[in-house]
């Protein structure tokens, strides 16, 4: 079955490369790290999950190896396998951010949503597995675990054809928390400016728009067919719901450009040497730089593509003008 | 697969970035802080500096040298298409100098003598496509050796350029086709008996209602003054 960006690529013409690449390496990567991580000793009620560009198929040649340990049940600190187990088999372990390579609890991410008892970690955790992410071991533990923060998302709130409107705020603040923590990162220091906000530009883009537009689509739908919808747009890559989303509004030149630029950053992403400068960036020193400036102008073209997807094809303005804002 | 994202004709207007090209202001040319004034009452969002003649470049050098605060979010420059008397070399140089805050420069393919002087533009260059007039330019097969030339340009699509060689509109479909992920804006205007830039009419916005509905991304900038509604 071919996949929705390939139908857009179909479609268009318009080839992308530099995505089926990242795709390949993903597959690849993926494949040898299940056989790998499965072997690690593991507590019964323990998934690894792999986080970011693992869950987007968009692994580079730079890629981290984000992961998650997630436990289906309470919170405790001790778990199989430990982080360090994990840590000693992938090729790139996360950095010290926090919200990597820790034990999670479902019971933590599914039942503190909202109020002070919801930090941003907590927040970044649940919409990254609920958005960018796949299996690396169990996949029935993580396939139960999707299911039940659907079903926390799906309650008794939800109207049928309505988007549900509690999964929508989230997924809307997640983003915008996104950029607000862009700035107060750059506050605490200009390390890795460049680097962050180019992937602000793009992937983080990929990221909300890949949740915002299945929840957008589930207007036509009753909350039991939601469920079900929303599981399989997940289980996709983030692009393939856009790609989707573009063919289904008839918007077949605006994706096919919006995805090219995408595609056209992660060849900056896979470049060794780009990458590195971008990630010695200040934002002083961006001005100066091409890759940024060539990073910057492919943001702006993937934004306006999306802008035209939610604002100028027939049904989604509607969409987004009664349930974006208020 | 064309897009069918506008089935019924939509007002232009509700397009969003629009744009003016400071092209149509003849009365003001020379007068940069007016021109770009009355650039940004037309739309704040995007604005084409046009350069049609090569004696304006410098004015043009002076106004952006000055840091002047632009509201606009996308900025293109169009560069001449008459009164050449500098080198090539030296027009790309002086180009690339004006370019450095702006999205894109344009240029008619047809005033272009060796497109390697042009490459250091990069993704900013734009080549536009041509009207019946012009010998080169017009047409997919003729655009084609130009991008061949410069991978990494553009493409400006004229609409009305592609309304006079074929108003069924068909050439311009093609255009779409073949260049589709190298569009970055559009010019937009309807074009009298001599094939000048008029006010875009009605019934040419009826025409090209399903060209436009596969351009909704990209900035629409007024290549004449919009009519009045």
């Amino acid at each position: 079955m071919t996949t929705p960006l390939e139908q857009l690529a179909d479609a268009s013409g318009v080839d992308f490369p530099n995505l089926r690449k990242a795709r390949e390496l993903t597959r690849d990567g993926l494949a040898s790290r299940r056989e790998t991580l499965g072997n690690l000793e593991s507590d019964d009620d323990v998934a690894i999950v792999l986080m970011g560009s693992w869950g987007r198929a968009e692994v580079t040649s730079g890629s981290d190896d984000d992961f998650m340990l997630l436990i289906r049940g309470d919170e405790r600190t001790e778990v199989r396998p430990a982080r360090s187990d994990v840590e000693a088999i992938l090729d790139r372990p996360p950095g010290s951010q926090g919200i990597f390579g820790e034990p999670v609890s479902s019971t933590t991410i599914i039942e503190r949503i909202g109020l002070e008892a919801d930090s941003n970690t907590n927040l970044s955790r649940r919409m990254l597995l609920l958005l960018e992410s796949v299996h690396a071991t169990r996949q029935d533990i993580y396939d139960d675990v999707h299911a039940q923060l659907l079903d926390r998302y799906l309650d008794q709130s939800v109207k049928p054809q309505h988007p549900p409107r509690f999964l929508l705020n989230d997924v809307i603040r997640y983003w915008r928390t996104m950029c607000v923590d862009f700035a107060g990162k750059e506050r605490e220091g200009p390390e890795k400016w460049g680097l962050r906000n180019a992937k602000l530009r793009t992937a983080r883009k990929i990221l909300f728009a890949g949740g915002l537009l299945p929840v957008l689509e589930c207007e036509s739908r009753t909350k039991d067919e939601m469920a079900e919808f929303l599981a399989t747009q997940f289980r996709m890559p983030p692009v393939d719901r856009i790609a989707m989303s573009f063919i289904k509004h008839g918007a077949i030149d605006q994706g096919a450009r919006a995805l090219t630029a995408y595609d056209e950053f992660l060849a900056i992403l896979d470049d060794e040497d780009k990458r590195d400068h971008l990630n010695k960036l200040t934002r002083e020193t961006a001005k100066q730089s091409d890759v940024f400036g060539e990073a910057a102008r492919l943001g702006k073209e993937l934004e306006i593509g999306l802008l035209a997807l939610l604002f100028e094809t027939d049904d989604l303005p509607k969409l987004v003008r009664e349930y974006g804002v208020f | 697969m064309t897009s069918l994202a506008l089935a019924e004709p939509r007002s232009l207007l509700a397009h969003h970035p629009l744009g003016a090209s400071t092209g149509y202001m003849s009365a003001l040319r020379g007068d940069w802080p007016t021109l770009v004034r009355q650039a940004s009452v037309f739309s704040p969002f995007a604005v084409e500096l046009s350069v049609l003649s090569e004696d304006e470049i410098e004015g043009l050098e002076r106004y952006l040298a000055s840091d002047p605060p632009l509201p606009f979010r996308y900025i293109s420059i169009h560069g001449p298409s008459k009164g050449r008397a500098m080198s090539e070399p030296a027009l790309a140089n002086v180009l690339a100098a004006l370019s450095t805050n702006v999205q894109a420069v344009v240029m008619h393919p047809d005033t272009i003598e060796d497109p390697s002087h042009f490459r250091a533009l990069g993704r900013k260059l734009l080549i536009e496509n041509m009207d019946a007039r012009k010998p080169d330019g017009r047409t997919v097969a003729e655009l084609s050796a130009w991008f061949t030339a410069l991978p990494e340009a553009g493409f400006c699509f004229d609409i009305a350029h592609a309304w006079s060689i074929d108003d069924s509109m068909t050439v311009g479909g093609e255009l779409l086709d073949a260049f589709r992920s190298r569009l970055r804006h559009l010019h937009v205007s309807s074009m009298d008996a001599d094939l000048h830039h008029v006010s875009l009419t009605e019934e040419d916005e009826a025409t090209f209602a399903p060209l436009l509905g596969r351009c909704t991304d990209v900035p629409w900038i007024f290549e004449a003054p919009p009519r009045q509604r």
